[in-house]
């Protein structure tokens, strides 16, 4: 589907692309409809539908100085551009851009991971390199450093941080972008500033030092639009000596409480790495009677799942906890972690796992032999990108949206109550939010829940129902303060119009930035939901 | 890529399309790597043409970071497959980032599995100047 930028004809998108040949050489810069075609979300549930956004061209320069020439010619033509880095955000709009016809600047070119210092523990990357290949020169030079992936790996560490996606290792690590420590942007206006300590020349502590002196502009980047990440700095965990899992079941529904508590204790104490919550009642649903309690209008009541759990002789809930460190710490906190739990909640019990030394051989990644059905995926906790522990595509893929919650137990169990009601307007999509909905600890310090509806190439009419289930779902969590972390383009609006505090205080500010630096809209307008002042109109 | 090369790439599609069964043999002529989805079905490896065959059960990690990755950063090398179409679409979207694409595409006769994973025969070849041979 061939598209032309906003304000440009057919003569001018022409002249515009001979100014891009001129920069990259003609071999970088596509524009016909088989080209683009990879530069379409794939996931997208409104796939072939008027709403679906389209790129007008791609362009892959090869170094910063070309980034900087290609902002400069799309400032001159006046035409949006949309930065990937290696376009893997897929569930979250993939490579395809917030406004149609712009043109994707491509940074899969710029693949050098140019430092890995593991004595001081950190990585300097470009934005085409890969969590795989970041993998690959750590192992191949036998470093003792850990990576912190997302899965699957298969997408960029710049890309993933600026998203502020999550992975599964120690919580200071999870956060991608809290992770990082200093950038390279190229401004729209082409101009190249560093950030932190990379503002200073002569400096050694780039990634070391993440501030520098003043404002530290970096959050702007992140889900933003006000430059082109060309370098970024990441913080990695030492290699742990030694791996070790456990897990923790509690029998009543209330129990949950005093578990997300206990939970939150260790990991804000850096006693454990990411945990895997789970009901062991899930196990029992494709009983309907089960499945009508859980999914029960207006939720279950503390006595009803009780006495759920006890006729299937099940506890309700379950976490599995991982620890990382050396030998004797890693022990030490298990046990730790085991008498504390099971000395305050009344009949919770705990089975050691698995514990080995790392680097974990093949066959440990492989082959994990806990003694219960475990949710942990073995490669993403001890930092192994993977492209199938977490399964890719079902259907033709899924979008999806995680509210951010508090942790605690009670309000999980509101999200359960609240967004399980709302969803029965969708009776054909899966119970996402239901009695034995478990949350995720993937940011260092908030909950969020999953709700992922699958998409259908060749089922228009289930993708309408997951787009409108998608809608339905920003505006009922914003009505009880839980907002998504994360959008595709087609949802940014939506989602960051319900961060409104003040009369949309925040979005105003971006605005004026947004306004000053880049009134016409050449780096991603509309990214985060920040149009500048050519697009507002 | 030149026309000849797509055609004669593009040709091996229904010879691999016969998989599984007793056009195995020779079905992956002209390939540098056949790929084998065993979740489809295991049987002979040998004698089939390619100048390697490489199995995998649904998950590409392995063949794509030990092989694939590495050669897709030199010009040519031709990989053929009868995989699922999820593992397809992992390869396929790789491949693109490395100047490669699918140059011939070919559904299977054969039961998907559960979940509806159908089998596909595909040809995955260089495409871009720059990795061209």
């Amino acid at each position: 589907m061939s598209v032309l930028p906003p304000d440009l004809d057919a003569a001018g998108f022409a002249a515009f692309l001979d100014d891009l040949r001129a920069v990259v050489g003609p071999d970088w810069v596509w524009s016909s409809d088989e080209d683009m075609h990879a530069y379409r979300d794939s996931f997208s549930p409104v796939w072939n539908t008027e709403e679906e956004r389209h790129a007008s061209a791609a362009v892959a320069p090869a170094d910063v100085e070309q980034v900087s020439a290609v902002v400069r010619v799309a400032r001159k033509h006046r035409v949006p551009l949309f930065p990937i880095s290696t376009g893997k955000n897929f569930g979250y709009g993939g490579p395809s851009p917030n406004v149609n016809g712009s043109v994707v600047i491509d940074l899969k070119r710029m693949n050098r991971v140019l430092e890995v210092n593991e004595a001081r523990a950190f990585a300097l990357v470009e934005p085409g390199v890969s969590y795989f290949d970041l993998y690959r020169a750590i192992e191949e030079r036998g470093l003792k450093l850990m990576l912190d992936c997302p899965d699957p790996g298969w997408g960029s560490p710049v890309g993933n941080s600026l998203e502020r996606g999550v992975g599964y290792t120690m919580p200071h690590f999870r956060d991608h972008f809290g992770a990082h420590c200093g950038m390279e942007v190229v401004l729209p206006d082409g101009e190249v500033m560093r950030t932190g300590m990379g503002a200073m020349p002569g400096a050694q502590t780039w990634q070391e030092y993440p501030y520098g002196f003043g404002p530290d502009p970096s959050g702007l980047f992140a889900q933003g639009n006000f430059g082109i990440v060309t370098k970024m700095g990441f913080r990695l965990l030492p290699l742990p000596e030694y791996y070790r899992t456990c897990l923790i079941t509690v029998p009543k529904r209330r129990d949950f409480v005093k578990l997300v508590e206990h939970v939150n204790y260790l990991n804000d104490s850096g006693l454990i790495g990411e945990v895997e919550y789970g009901s062991p009642l899930r196990a029992k649903m494709a009983d309907p009677q089960v499945m009508a309690l859980i999914t029960k209008a207006g939720g279950v009541s503390d006595a009803e799942l009780d006495a759920a759990a006890e006729a299937a002789g099940l506890p309700c809930w379950q976490v599995e906890l991982q620890f990382l460190g050396p030998e004797r710490a890693t022990y030490e906190n298990w046990t730790f972690a085991r008498d504390r739990i099971l000395g305050d909640i009344p009949g919770a019990q705990a089975i050691e796992g698995e514990h080995f030394a790392l680097p974990a051989s093949e066959h440990q990644l492989d082959t994990p032999q806990q003694p219960w059905p475990s949710a942990i995926k073995r490669r993403r906790s001890l930092g192994v990108p993977s492209l199938g522990e977490w399964k890719i595509v079902r259907d033709d893929g899924h979008i999806g949206f995680f509210p951010v919650l508090p942790r605690d137990g009670e309000a999980v169990f509101e999200m359960q109550r609240v967004l399980g009601d709302a969803m029965k307007a969708f009776p054909t999509l899966p119970p996402f939010f239901n009695a034995l909905t478990t949350p995720l600890l993937w940011h260092t310090h908030t909950f969020q829940m999953v709700f992922a509806p699958s998409i259908k190439h060749d089922d228009p009419e289930h993708n309408a129902i997951s787009h409108a289930a998608m809608k339905r779902c920003v505006e009922v969590a914003a009505e009880h303060g839980w907002g998504d972390y994360r959008a595709s383009p087609i949802y940014q609006d939506a989602v960051a119009d319900t961060y409104s505090f003040n009369n949309h205080a925040l979005r105003r500010f971006h605005e004026q930035l947004k306004d000053a630096i880049d009134p016409d809209g050449i780096v991603a307008p509309g990214r985060g939901g920040i149009w500048p002042r050519r697009f507002r109109a | 890529m030149i026309r000849r090369d797509m055609l004669k790439w593009g040709a091996l599609v229904p010879a691999l399309a016969g998989v599984p069964g007793m056009a195995r043999a020779q079905a992956g002529e002209g390939l540098d790597v056949l790929l084998l989805d065993t979740r489809f079905g295991e049987g002979p490896l040998d004698d089939m043409g390619a100048a390697r065959v490489l199995t995998f059960a649904g998950d590409v990690t392995k063949v794509w970071y030990e092989h694939l990755d590495r050669a897709w950063r030199q010009p040519g090398f031709v990989v053929g497959g009868i995989t699922g179409a999820d593992a397809l679409f992992v390869l396929e979207t790789l491949a693109r980032q490395q100047g490669r694409k699918v140059v011939a595409r070919k559904a299977l006769e054969v039961a998907p599995l559960a979940g509806d994973i159908a089998p596909v025969s595909w040809v995955i070849a260089p495409a871009h100047p720059s990795v061209l041979a």
